[in-house]
Protein backbone atom coordinates (compact mmCIF):
# COMPACT_ATOMS: atom_id res chain seq x y z
CA UNK A 1 0.00 0.00 0.00
CA UNK A 2 1.37 3.08 -0.91
CA UNK A 3 0.96 5.99 1.31
CA UNK A 4 0.84 9.60 0.46
CA UNK A 5 0.05 13.03 2.12
CA UNK A 6 -3.73 14.20 1.69
CA UNK A 7 -6.26 16.39 3.47
CA UNK A 8 -9.85 15.35 4.41
CA UNK A 9 -12.44 16.80 5.54
CA UNK A 10 -13.26 16.62 9.50
CA UNK A 11 -15.84 18.23 11.52
CA UNK A 12 -16.17 21.12 8.86
CA UNK A 13 -12.14 21.62 8.77
CA UNK A 14 -9.66 20.35 6.33
CA UNK A 15 -7.12 18.62 8.07
CA UNK A 16 -3.80 16.79 7.09
CA UNK A 17 -3.41 13.22 7.07
CA UNK A 18 -2.32 10.47 5.18
CA UNK A 19 -4.10 8.29 2.50
CA UNK A 20 -3.06 4.49 1.69
CA UNK A 21 -3.79 3.41 -1.90
CA UNK A 22 -3.45 -0.35 -2.04
CA UNK A 23 -5.00 -2.72 -4.71
CA UNK A 24 -8.74 -3.55 -3.51
CA UNK A 25 -8.60 -0.54 -0.92
CA UNK A 26 -7.63 2.37 0.81
CA UNK A 27 -6.44 3.39 4.54
CA UNK A 28 -7.45 6.97 5.40
CA UNK A 29 -4.99 7.78 9.06
CA UNK A 30 -6.28 9.69 11.72
CA UNK A 31 -8.45 11.41 12.45
CA UNK A 32 -10.86 9.44 10.63
CA UNK A 33 -8.79 6.16 10.92
CA UNK A 34 -10.97 4.24 8.74
CA UNK A 35 -10.39 1.53 5.47
CA UNK A 36 -12.66 1.85 2.54
CA UNK A 37 -12.89 -1.37 0.02
CA UNK A 38 -13.26 -0.08 -3.59
CA UNK A 39 -16.18 -2.40 -4.08
CA UNK A 40 -17.95 -0.65 -1.43
CA UNK A 41 -18.10 2.58 -3.05
CA UNK A 42 -21.39 3.81 -4.80
CA UNK A 43 -20.77 6.93 -6.11
CA UNK A 44 -17.18 9.14 -6.84
CA UNK A 45 -17.57 13.12 -7.62
CA UNK A 46 -14.81 15.38 -9.10
CA UNK A 47 -14.34 18.69 -7.81
CA UNK A 48 -11.14 21.27 -8.06
CA UNK A 49 -8.25 18.97 -6.00
CA UNK A 50 -10.68 17.21 -4.16
CA UNK A 51 -13.07 13.84 -4.88
CA UNK A 52 -15.78 12.90 -2.75
CA UNK A 53 -16.11 8.91 -2.36
CA UNK A 54 -19.65 7.85 -1.22
CA UNK A 55 -19.65 4.13 0.31
CA UNK A 56 -21.51 1.70 2.36
CA UNK A 57 -24.58 -0.32 1.02
CA UNK A 58 -27.14 3.23 1.79
CA UNK A 59 -24.16 5.70 0.94
CA UNK A 60 -24.20 6.68 3.85
CA UNK A 61 -20.42 6.93 4.70
CA UNK A 62 -19.14 10.23 2.35
CA UNK A 63 -15.13 10.84 2.40
CA UNK A 64 -14.02 14.29 1.04
CA UNK A 65 -10.22 14.06 0.16
CA UNK A 66 -7.95 16.80 -1.56
CA UNK A 67 -4.86 16.06 -3.01
CA UNK A 68 -2.82 17.34 -5.84
CA UNK A 69 -3.75 16.04 -9.25
CA UNK A 70 -1.53 12.77 -9.88
CA UNK A 71 -2.84 11.38 -6.43
CA UNK A 72 -6.46 11.65 -7.04
CA UNK A 73 -6.07 10.11 -10.88
CA UNK A 74 -4.60 7.27 -9.02
CA UNK A 75 -7.26 7.27 -6.48
CA UNK A 76 -9.75 7.62 -8.92
CA UNK A 77 -8.57 5.24 -10.95
CA UNK A 78 -8.55 2.67 -8.56
CA UNK A 79 -12.04 3.26 -7.50
CA UNK A 80 -13.16 3.41 -11.05
CA UNK A 81 -12.09 0.14 -11.82
CA UNK A 82 -13.25 -1.70 -8.81
CA UNK A 83 -16.15 0.13 -7.47
CA UNK A 84 -20.20 -0.98 -7.38
CA UNK A 85 -21.51 0.17 -10.35
CA UNK A 86 -22.48 -0.83 -14.06
CA UNK A 87 -19.19 -1.06 -15.51
CA UNK A 88 -17.72 -2.52 -18.97
CA UNK A 89 -15.05 -2.35 -21.36
CA UNK A 90 -15.12 0.24 -24.01
CA UNK A 91 -13.64 1.82 -26.60
CA UNK A 92 -14.94 6.04 -26.30
CA UNK A 93 -14.33 9.24 -27.76
CA UNK A 94 -14.80 11.89 -25.34
CA UNK A 95 -14.64 14.94 -26.02
CA UNK A 96 -15.90 14.31 -30.09
CA UNK A 97 -18.15 17.31 -30.70
CA UNK A 98 -17.28 20.36 -28.80
CA UNK A 99 -20.27 23.27 -29.40
CA UNK A 100 -21.01 21.79 -33.36
CA UNK A 101 -17.76 21.67 -33.91
CA UNK A 102 -16.14 18.51 -34.63
CA UNK A 103 -12.70 18.20 -32.03
CA UNK A 104 -9.81 18.15 -34.24
CA UNK A 105 -7.68 15.56 -32.27
CA UNK A 106 -10.74 13.49 -31.06
CA UNK A 107 -9.37 9.55 -30.91
CA UNK A 108 -10.92 6.08 -29.52
CA UNK A 109 -9.34 5.68 -26.32
CA UNK A 110 -9.96 1.81 -25.01
CA UNK A 111 -10.64 1.61 -21.61
CA UNK A 112 -14.08 1.15 -19.34
CA UNK A 113 -16.84 3.31 -18.65
CA UNK A 114 -18.79 2.96 -15.41
CA UNK A 115 -22.17 4.39 -14.71
CA UNK A 116 -22.14 5.81 -10.99
CA UNK A 117 -25.02 7.19 -9.27
CA UNK A 118 -24.05 11.17 -10.40
CA UNK A 119 -21.63 10.47 -12.79
CA UNK A 120 -20.66 8.56 -16.24
CA UNK A 121 -16.71 7.90 -15.93
CA UNK A 122 -14.50 6.93 -19.00
CA UNK A 123 -11.12 5.77 -18.29
CA UNK A 124 -8.25 4.93 -19.68
CA UNK A 125 -4.67 5.06 -19.12
CA UNK A 126 -4.06 7.90 -20.51
CA UNK A 127 -7.80 9.95 -19.55
CA UNK A 128 -9.94 9.83 -17.01
CA UNK A 129 -13.35 11.93 -18.15
CA UNK A 130 -16.64 12.15 -15.72
CA UNK A 131 -19.92 13.63 -17.57
CA UNK A 132 -22.09 14.32 -14.77
CA UNK A 133 -25.31 12.64 -14.98
CA UNK A 134 -27.17 15.96 -14.50
CA UNK A 135 -25.86 17.55 -17.68
CA UNK A 136 -26.51 14.75 -19.89
CA UNK A 137 -28.56 16.45 -22.74
CA UNK A 138 -29.30 13.13 -24.70
CA UNK A 139 -28.38 9.66 -25.34
CA UNK A 140 -28.55 8.28 -28.72
CA UNK A 141 -28.13 4.79 -29.62
CA UNK A 142 -26.42 5.40 -33.50
CA UNK A 143 -24.12 4.39 -36.42
CA UNK A 144 -20.86 5.97 -37.05
CA UNK A 145 -18.32 5.30 -39.97
CA UNK A 146 -15.12 3.36 -38.37
CA UNK A 147 -11.92 2.47 -40.14
CA UNK A 148 -14.53 2.59 -43.36
CA UNK A 149 -17.19 0.18 -41.44
CA UNK A 150 -20.32 1.71 -39.92
CA UNK A 151 -20.38 0.40 -36.31
CA UNK A 152 -23.15 1.04 -33.35
CA UNK A 153 -22.24 3.75 -31.13
CA UNK A 154 -23.69 5.31 -27.65
CA UNK A 155 -23.73 9.06 -28.17
CA UNK A 156 -23.82 11.18 -25.16
CA UNK A 157 -24.67 14.82 -25.83
CA UNK A 158 -23.80 16.81 -22.42
CA UNK A 159 -22.98 19.94 -20.91
CA UNK A 160 -19.51 20.76 -20.42
CA UNK A 161 -17.88 24.39 -19.17
CA UNK A 162 -20.97 26.31 -20.73
CA UNK A 163 -20.56 24.12 -23.87
CA UNK A 164 -22.52 21.71 -25.24
CA UNK A 165 -20.33 18.23 -25.88
CA UNK A 166 -20.58 15.17 -27.58
CA UNK A 167 -19.28 11.77 -27.04
CA UNK A 168 -19.67 8.42 -28.12
CA UNK A 169 -19.14 4.97 -26.70
CA UNK A 170 -18.37 1.84 -28.77
CA UNK A 171 -18.35 -1.93 -27.28
CA UNK A 172 -20.15 -5.41 -28.77
CA UNK A 173 -23.82 -4.31 -29.84
CA UNK A 174 -25.15 -6.64 -26.72
CA UNK A 175 -23.56 -4.63 -24.42
CA UNK A 176 -24.28 -1.56 -26.12
CA UNK A 177 -28.23 -1.87 -26.01
CA UNK A 178 -28.08 -2.69 -22.51
CA UNK A 179 -25.31 0.50 -21.79
CA UNK A 180 -28.01 2.38 -23.69
CA UNK A 181 -30.50 1.24 -21.91
CA UNK A 182 -28.92 1.95 -18.65
CA UNK A 183 -27.88 5.43 -18.92
CA UNK A 184 -31.66 6.37 -20.61
CA UNK A 185 -32.80 5.27 -17.55
CA UNK A 186 -30.21 7.06 -15.25
CA UNK A 187 -31.26 10.22 -17.71
CA UNK A 188 -34.72 10.12 -17.95
CA UNK A 189 -35.71 13.12 -16.14
CA UNK A 190 -34.30 15.60 -18.88
CA UNK A 191 -36.80 13.89 -21.12
CA UNK A 192 -38.95 16.44 -23.02
CA UNK A 193 -42.20 15.86 -23.01
CA UNK A 194 -43.95 19.46 -23.19
CA UNK A 195 -45.47 20.86 -26.48
CA UNK A 196 -43.09 24.00 -27.14
CA UNK A 197 -44.84 26.66 -29.44
CA UNK A 198 -42.49 27.13 -32.30
CA UNK A 199 -41.33 31.15 -30.91
CA UNK A 200 -40.39 29.29 -28.03
CA UNK A 201 -38.54 27.13 -29.82
CA UNK A 202 -36.36 30.15 -31.52
CA UNK A 203 -36.13 31.85 -28.48
CA UNK A 204 -34.27 28.23 -26.91
CA UNK A 205 -32.03 28.12 -30.26
CA UNK A 206 -30.76 31.70 -29.69
CA UNK A 207 -30.03 31.06 -26.01
CA UNK A 208 -28.76 27.58 -27.17
CA UNK A 209 -26.43 29.66 -30.09
CA UNK A 210 -25.20 32.38 -27.14
CA UNK A 211 -27.39 35.30 -28.09
CA UNK A 212 -28.45 37.63 -25.43
CA UNK A 213 -31.63 38.88 -24.20
CA UNK A 214 -30.81 41.74 -26.51
CA UNK A 215 -29.77 39.87 -29.39
CA UNK A 216 -32.56 37.80 -29.51
CA UNK A 217 -35.32 40.74 -29.01
CA UNK A 218 -33.46 42.17 -32.09
CA UNK A 219 -33.57 39.13 -34.50
CA UNK A 220 -37.21 38.42 -33.54
CA UNK A 221 -38.75 41.40 -33.21
CA UNK A 222 -39.96 40.97 -29.86
CA UNK A 223 -40.27 43.55 -27.01
CA UNK A 224 -38.66 43.49 -23.50
CA UNK A 225 -42.20 42.03 -22.40
CA UNK A 226 -42.68 39.62 -24.52
CA UNK A 227 -39.39 37.96 -24.41
CA UNK A 228 -39.30 38.05 -20.53
CA UNK A 229 -43.14 36.15 -21.04
CA UNK A 230 -41.22 33.41 -23.16
CA UNK A 231 -38.38 33.31 -21.05
CA UNK A 232 -41.09 32.48 -17.65
CA UNK A 233 -42.12 29.99 -20.72
CA UNK A 234 -38.88 28.20 -20.75
CA UNK A 235 -38.13 28.33 -17.24
CA UNK A 236 -41.80 26.71 -16.04
CA UNK A 237 -40.89 24.09 -18.19
CA UNK A 238 -37.31 22.86 -17.33
CA UNK A 239 -36.05 23.72 -20.39
CA UNK A 240 -34.01 26.47 -19.34
CA UNK A 241 -32.65 28.02 -15.84
CA UNK A 242 -32.47 31.24 -14.81
CA UNK A 243 -28.31 32.58 -15.06
CA UNK A 244 -28.47 35.86 -13.18
CA UNK A 245 -30.75 38.38 -12.10
CA UNK A 246 -31.45 40.27 -15.77
CA UNK A 247 -32.61 36.96 -16.59
CA UNK A 248 -30.48 35.97 -19.35
CA UNK A 249 -31.04 31.86 -19.88
CA UNK A 250 -29.58 28.93 -21.11
CA UNK A 251 -30.74 26.02 -21.87
CA UNK A 252 -30.41 22.88 -19.59
CA UNK A 253 -29.85 19.28 -20.76
CA UNK A 254 -33.21 19.04 -21.19
CA UNK A 255 -33.58 22.19 -23.13
CA UNK A 256 -30.34 21.05 -25.11
CA UNK A 257 -32.32 17.22 -26.25
CA UNK A 258 -35.50 18.93 -27.47
CA UNK A 259 -33.24 21.34 -29.73
CA UNK A 260 -31.12 18.48 -31.03
CA UNK A 261 -34.59 16.69 -31.71
CA UNK A 262 -35.77 19.02 -33.42
CA UNK A 263 -32.61 19.78 -35.63
CA UNK A 264 -33.28 15.93 -36.64
CA UNK A 265 -35.97 16.68 -39.22
CA UNK A 266 -35.46 16.27 -42.86
CA UNK A 267 -35.97 20.12 -43.50
CA UNK A 268 -32.85 20.86 -41.59
CA UNK B 1 -12.10 39.26 -41.37
CA UNK B 2 -13.59 37.50 -43.87
CA UNK B 3 -16.66 38.46 -46.50
CA UNK B 4 -19.22 35.41 -45.96
CA UNK B 5 -21.83 34.45 -48.05
CA UNK B 6 -24.25 32.12 -45.93
CA UNK B 7 -26.80 29.34 -47.45
CA UNK B 8 -29.03 27.99 -45.78
CA UNK B 9 -32.76 27.12 -46.75
CA UNK B 10 -34.63 28.58 -43.54
CA UNK B 11 -34.26 31.88 -42.71
CA UNK B 12 -34.02 31.64 -39.24
CA UNK B 13 -30.65 29.77 -39.67
CA UNK B 14 -29.66 32.32 -42.10
CA UNK B 15 -30.13 35.32 -39.59
CA UNK B 16 -29.05 33.11 -36.56
CA UNK B 17 -25.33 32.86 -38.47
CA UNK B 18 -25.18 36.09 -39.59
CA UNK B 19 -25.52 37.58 -36.19
CA UNK B 20 -23.30 35.16 -34.78
CA UNK B 21 -20.22 36.19 -37.67
CA UNK B 22 -21.38 40.11 -38.05
CA UNK B 23 -21.13 39.80 -34.02
CA UNK B 24 -17.44 38.55 -34.71
CA UNK B 25 -16.56 41.40 -37.10
CA UNK B 26 -16.80 39.60 -40.31
CA UNK B 27 -18.88 41.35 -43.28
CA UNK B 28 -22.13 39.53 -45.02
CA UNK B 29 -21.60 39.56 -48.38
CA UNK B 30 -24.82 37.57 -49.43
CA UNK B 31 -27.48 34.87 -48.60
CA UNK B 32 -28.99 32.10 -50.55
CA UNK B 33 -31.47 29.44 -49.56
CA UNK B 34 -30.63 26.62 -51.77
CA UNK B 35 -27.53 25.09 -53.94
CA UNK B 36 -28.32 26.67 -57.51
CA UNK B 37 -28.80 29.92 -55.87
CA UNK B 38 -25.74 29.42 -53.56
CA UNK B 39 -23.42 28.67 -57.11
CA UNK B 40 -25.17 31.56 -58.66
CA UNK B 41 -24.19 34.31 -55.76
CA UNK B 42 -20.59 32.43 -55.55
CA UNK B 43 -19.82 33.31 -58.74
CA UNK B 44 -21.16 36.87 -58.45
CA UNK B 45 -19.92 37.92 -55.14
CA UNK B 46 -16.60 35.72 -54.44
CA UNK B 47 -16.89 35.58 -51.03
CA UNK B 48 -13.79 34.81 -48.67
CA UNK B 49 -15.51 31.79 -47.19
CA UNK B 50 -19.29 30.32 -47.72
CA UNK B 51 -21.25 28.53 -44.70
CA UNK B 52 -23.00 25.64 -46.65
CA UNK B 53 -26.41 23.58 -45.26
CA UNK B 54 -26.51 20.08 -46.44
CA UNK B 55 -29.61 19.33 -46.79
CA UNK B 56 -31.66 22.27 -48.54
CA UNK B 57 -34.19 21.94 -51.65
CA UNK B 58 -33.27 21.97 -55.57
CA UNK B 59 -29.81 21.30 -55.93
CA UNK B 60 -28.48 19.64 -51.99
CA UNK B 61 -25.31 21.29 -50.19
CA UNK B 62 -23.28 18.44 -51.16
CA UNK B 63 -23.81 19.04 -54.93
CA UNK B 64 -23.44 22.91 -54.88
CA UNK B 65 -19.66 22.46 -53.02
CA UNK B 66 -19.01 20.10 -55.93
CA UNK B 67 -19.72 22.93 -58.10
CA UNK B 68 -18.26 25.65 -56.25
CA UNK B 69 -15.11 23.91 -56.15
CA UNK B 70 -15.15 22.79 -59.97
CA UNK B 71 -15.23 26.64 -60.56
CA UNK B 72 -12.92 27.65 -58.09
CA UNK B 73 -10.58 25.04 -56.86
CA UNK B 74 -9.66 28.01 -54.26
CA UNK B 75 -12.80 28.22 -52.76
CA UNK B 76 -13.51 27.88 -48.90
CA UNK B 77 -16.63 26.28 -47.74
CA UNK B 78 -17.47 25.09 -44.11
CA UNK B 79 -20.40 22.64 -44.27
CA UNK B 80 -23.38 22.85 -42.00
CA UNK B 81 -24.71 19.76 -40.32
CA UNK B 82 -27.47 18.42 -38.54
CA UNK B 83 -27.31 16.37 -35.67
CA UNK B 84 -27.34 12.63 -37.36
CA UNK B 85 -25.81 14.09 -40.25
CA UNK B 86 -22.07 13.01 -39.50
CA UNK B 87 -21.83 10.95 -42.44
CA UNK B 88 -22.12 13.77 -44.47
CA UNK B 89 -19.06 15.32 -43.50
CA UNK B 90 -16.71 12.54 -45.03
CA UNK B 91 -18.51 13.08 -48.45
CA UNK B 92 -18.53 16.69 -47.93
CA UNK B 93 -14.33 16.74 -46.90
CA UNK B 94 -14.07 14.35 -49.90
CA UNK B 95 -15.81 17.33 -51.93
CA UNK B 96 -13.64 19.31 -50.60
CA UNK B 97 -15.29 21.27 -47.73
CA UNK B 98 -12.77 23.09 -45.57
CA UNK B 99 -14.35 22.75 -42.21
CA UNK B 100 -18.08 21.85 -40.85
CA UNK B 101 -20.11 22.58 -37.72
CA UNK B 102 -23.19 20.64 -36.60
CA UNK B 103 -26.29 22.03 -36.09
CA UNK B 104 -27.12 23.14 -33.22
CA UNK B 105 -23.89 24.96 -32.82
CA UNK B 106 -22.43 27.80 -30.50
CA UNK B 107 -21.86 31.07 -31.54
CA UNK B 108 -18.27 30.73 -30.21
CA UNK B 109 -17.32 27.66 -31.66
CA UNK B 110 -18.40 28.79 -35.09
CA UNK B 111 -16.61 31.99 -34.80
CA UNK B 112 -13.22 29.22 -34.15
CA UNK B 113 -14.15 27.01 -36.89
CA UNK B 114 -14.53 30.25 -39.47
CA UNK B 115 -11.05 31.83 -38.28
CA UNK B 116 -9.32 28.70 -38.53
CA UNK B 117 -10.26 28.41 -42.37
CA UNK B 118 -10.08 31.85 -43.36
CA UNK B 119 -6.49 31.75 -41.74
CA UNK B 120 -5.67 28.03 -43.79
Amino acid sequence: MKSVPVKVEHGGKWVPTTLGIGEDRIRIDAPLDCEIPYKSVVDLEEKKNQVVITAGAEGELVYRIASVEKVLSVLKKFIIIQCSAYRLNAFFMSPAVRGGVLVQDARWEKGAIAVLKTGIWFVSQETQVCIPIADVAGIELTSREIQEKNLDVVKIDHLGESEVVTSFVLCPMTTLQVLYNFLREATHDSEVSEEIDPLTGQVAMLVYSGMDSSAIENMLKLSHKDLDAIYERLLGTGLAEVLHVRKEVQLTAKGVRYISNAMKSPTN
Amino acid sequence: MGRILIVDDTMFMRTLLKNILFSGGHDIVGEAADGAEAVARYQELKPDLVTMDVVMPKVNGIEALKAIKAADPAAKVIMCTAVGQEQMVKLAVKSGARGYIVKPFQAPKVLEEVKNVLSA
